[in-house]
């Protein structure tokens, strides 16, 4: 009687294979899961990256501003390439940092976040049995986007190379060998995906590497996709130089920035691609085919926000100056919290992530043979749980291939408010103390 | 490809230039751009670009124009709609992701209103996706659902995203007319109903989906229970899947009813049904909307929407959770926003009839949603001098906007190549406009007749 209640049921739903073969292999995400055990476990929150310190003054009143001020317009759709004003400030921007006239109707899209930007340049430009090169690690969307557009994804690591002098290491010793990037390029090429400031590590591409990047990119007539969502964290006096700015470039680069880290309110996604006409259109057919328009009030009050930076750029109230500027003393002061209790921190040189090593507190967590979750998976879950501290495991930024590559480092946030900061260094402390006396 | 023509207009109006987007196609060389260039578009958006919205709201920008073309409201959202936003600029925590799925808060006021509504129990973890827009539920439900080798039935005036969306999945549209029952004669959205037969006929193996939109746009058709059946029962026999696009379910006026064809028998397993914010609250600004169906369907909307754009903006999902509970706790009253705006513009559908009728056209009176379609080829307007290759009513309303001053948006917009014929003498009004945007038409319509030029 069961099974007969049973086939019944079943024969409700559609009897033919539903979901669409490009969905195959990406239904995993980090996040969804990541996410839910910080939800349910953490006390201190270092892992997903999100402020939880306030947006500026500045911008929640701008939003509070277009909603008192009485245009009720702002409620209802805008262009659907980008709100007027926003395109016409990011322009304005960029022409000054990249050194060129720009057109906001043609050389800016807004997006829903830097996330959707990156879609839309997978979707126009990657077809089956294209090849991607990605530099390892990498923002986990990356690969499943481009298996959703039906590329191969062709990985290539940054390798660590540590100071020979003990010296905390830095996310410069991370470096790509450029025999090993040059055989990654071949005819069915398309694009290479650059991340700078990168996530997690937090590397801050040279010049030099950047013009390595750049001469393979002339040489094979592949594209750059940029996602520089962290352009504005860098620290140590360090310069965040644009791909699209090199010899060679700006015709074959798609530079994706966001507000929400731009202006610490990832929530509002609101992000932007900006390049050469000739690129961009295919980034607006997708686009006018996927979501069309974004939400008109938030890009009002970035609008407004860019407004502000546009008249204190590289004065000392820019908010693109005291950001970095407080973000570097917490990078500090997490780097001196996590080397006083033996996790080795991989100073970064930009972006609001730190990658430590952890194999010295290898012991803590058991021992499961013959599992098939890296090491580093484990041990953040098992951290989250036991000590309320949420980090993400390195090895969720590699491909499949290579997720046992580098399983001993996590990667904490500290875009976190001193008591965040000083919460976290408290349960470490602890952590170290229980170990000590055990 | 559209340019300003000279020989178009009125007396002493000065050429008005009527430049689309798309001449952004003609490539302007830069001077590095000498290299030989293989970056062009996939195979997927190969022929998606043009788009109708972007060609008309462009031109109808010019706020000399009385822009009763592209579907958004030039009346205010409800006061405690925007108060719920402004409340919520203030709190910090809002200000970043949450849940890529959907909002907390959003996803329980959906599913309590909905559960409602369908009249069963609805998990808003699993049976629940927030995307952006009841567009981005469409292209999510397509992306996840669509693929090459499927067909997918589209019926015949269609809201235009459907078949680009359905292209860009690889998959192929298979177009069905609604056919005016009345030999063309046809004063009612009700008069336009597909026929059984040729239905039945567009149904294969390969039929992977039908898109219903019910109440219709652009005709404002409310689908009655009995034609909801037929394709029932069609999407049952041949196991195929409903997308439901139901995004103006509560604008429907007097002697309707809105009904959901996921409620019918077998069709809930079988059916995702989306809706908008945008137009439940007129706030289409905020695009924000649902896809609602079972968990084995709408967990692959949740994995294109994971790859695609994650998570949509906080802050107008908490509003937007806060105005749905005002609106749940009086559902059963008359007050309801969801009843009070089908009420507020049934009268401005009323109003819009009449100043059509007087300017000598034969309106389709729309049983829901908020356009109007009405048959312009009886003004005997001659456009023969208009040196374009486009159907009669782009030419129709483009001599219109620049003439009249007075947006409309073409029908033909919304056929697919077959149909254009059929379709090209209407013309779509909308009509959710303030007082004065419809005196300022009446304006226009009562005196037409004087200033045929």
């Amino acid at each position: 009687l069961q099974t007969h209640s049973l086939s019944l049921s079943l024969q409700a739903k559609m009897s033919r294979p539903v979901q669409a073969r490009r969905l195959e292999g990406i239904d995993k995400n980090i996040w969804v899961e990541f996410v839910k055990l910080a939800a349910t476990y953490s006390k201190v929150n270092l892992g997903q990256g999100f402020p939880d310190f306030p947006a500026p003054d500045f911008l929640t009143e701008a939003f509070t501003r277009a909603l008192s001020g009485g245009n009720h317009m702002l409620h209802q759709y805008t262009r659907g390439f980008g709100h007027p004003p926003l395109v016409k400030v990011l322009a304005q921007f960029f022409e000054k940092l990249l050194g060129r006239d720009l057109d906001p109707m043609t050389n800016v899209m807004v997006t829903v976040g830097a996330y959707q930007a990156l879609f839309c340049c997978f979707q126009a430009f990657v077809d089956e049995g294209d090849e991607v090169i990605i530099i390892e690690p990498f923002f986990d969307c990356y690969e499943p986007m481009v298996k959703m557009a039906g590329g191969t994804p062709v990985f290539v690591p940054l390798r660590p190379n540590p100071p020979k002098d003990g010296k905390l290491m830095s996310s410069a010793d991370w470096q790509l060998d450029p025999a090993e990037l040059a055989s990654k390029f071949s005819e069915r090429t398309k694009a290479i995906v650059l991340n700078s400031p990168n996530n997690p590590l937090g590397k801050v591409f040279s010049r030099g590497e950047l013009g390595l990047i750049a001469e393979l990119c002339v040489k094979h007539d592949v594209l750059c996709i940029s996602d520089e969502v962290y352009e504005w964290l860098v620290y140590d006096g360090k310069q965040h130089i644009r791909m699209a700015s090199l010899q060679g470039m700006w015709d074959r680069t798609v530079i994706i920035g966001s507000a929400g880290k731009t202006f610490s309110v990832t929530g509002w996604k609101v992000g932007w691609a900006v390049g050469p006409d000739r690129l961009l259109q295919h980034l607006r057919t997708v686009h006018q085919n996927s979501v069309y328009h974004c939400a008109t009030i938030a890009q009002e009050a970035v609008a407004q926000g860019f407004q502000r930076e546009v008249m204190l750029y590289g004065k000392p109230e820019s908010y693109f100056v005291q950001l970095p500027k407080e973000l570097q003393q917490k990078r500090d002061w997490l780097v001196q919290s996590l080397d006083g209790v033996g996790m080795k921190p991989i100073v970064p040189e930009g972006t609001y992530f730190l990658v430590a090593d952890i194999s010295q507190f290898k012991s803590d967590v058991p021992d499961v043979p013959n599992s098939d979750e890296p090491y580093d998976y484990r041990f953040a879950k098992w951290m989250v749980k036991n000590k309320g501290l949420a980090a993400i495991p390195l090895s969720a930024f590699y491909s499949e291939a290579h997720k046992n590559n580098y399983t001993n480092f996590i990667r904490f946030c500290f875009a976190k408010e001193e008591a965040t900061l000083k919460a976290a260094n408290d349960i470490l402390q602890k952590w170290k103390l229980e170990k000590t006396s055990s | 490809m559209f340019l300003a023509s000279r020989n178009f207009c009125c007396r002493g109006i000065r050429t008005c230039q009527l430049r689309t987007d798309l001449l952004s196609r003609s490539i302007k060389h830069s001077a590095s751009a000498t290299m030989p260039f293989r970056h062009k578009n996939t195979r997927r958006i190969e022929g998606l670009d043009s788009n109708v919205w972007v060609e008309f709201t462009k031109v109808a920008a010019d706020p000399s124009i009385v822009n009763l073309g592209q579907g958004l409201p030039d009346i205010s959202p409800p006061t405690y709609v925007k108060e719920e936003l402004a409340k919520v600029a203030a709190v910090d925590r809002l200000n970043q992701y949450t849940r890529g799925f959907g909002h907390p808060s959003l996803v329980k006021a959906l599913s309590q209103v909905y559960e409602r509504v369908f009249g069963r129990k609805i998990d808003p973890l699993t049976d629940v996706l927030v995307t952006v827009g009841a567009y981005g539920s469409l292209f999510s439900t397509i992306q996840a659902l669509i693929e090459e080798g499927d067909e997918v039935i589209i019926i015949e005036p269609f809201y235009d995203c459907y078949e680009p969306m359905v292209k860009m999945a690889g998959a192929k549209p298979v177009f069905i007319p609604l056919r005016c029952k009345n030999d063309g004669n046809s004063a009612s959205s009700a008069d336009w109903v597909l026929d059984r037969a040729e239905l039945a006929n567009k149904f294969n193996s390969k039929t992977k989906a039908i898109i219903l939109n019910t109440p219709h746009n652009p005709i404002g058709k409310v689908f009655t229970r009995e034609e909801l059946q037929v394709i029932a029962d069609l999407c049952i026999k041949h196991d195929t899947l409903c997308i439901s696009d139901e995004v103006y379910e509560w604008l429907v006026y007097k002697g309707n009813k809105h009904i959901k064809i996921a409620m019918l028998p077998g069709m809930w397993e079988r059916t995702v049904t989306i809706g908008s914010a945008g137009k439940t609250y007129s706030v289409t600004g905020w695009k924000l909307g649902w896809s609602i169906g079972p968990e084995y369907l709408i967990k692959h909307l949740q994995v294109v929407h994971q790859n695609t754009l994650y998570t949509c903006p906080t802050p107008l999902q908490e509003a937007l959770a806060q105005a749905f509970w005002i609106d749940y706790k009086r559902m059963d009253e008359p007050d309801c926003y969801f009843y009070s705006l089908s009420r507020e513009l049934e009268s401005k559908r009323d109003r819009m009839a009449q100043l059509l009728k007087e300017a000598g056209l034969k309106p389709v009176i729309p049983d829901g949603g908020y356009f109007m379609i009405v048959d312009v080829s009886t003004l005997n307007v001659d456009l023969s001098g208009v040196d374009e290759k486009q159907p009669y009513d782009y030419k129709f309303v483009k001599w219109m906007i620049a003439c009249k001053k007075l947006s409309a948006i073409p029908l033909s917009a919304f056929c697919g190549p077959e149909t254009k014929k059929q379709f090209e003498k209407y013309i779509r009004f909308c009509f959710i406009k303030k007082d004065s945007t419809l005196d300022a038409a009446e304006v226009i319509l009562k005196n037409w007749n004087k200033q045929t030029g």
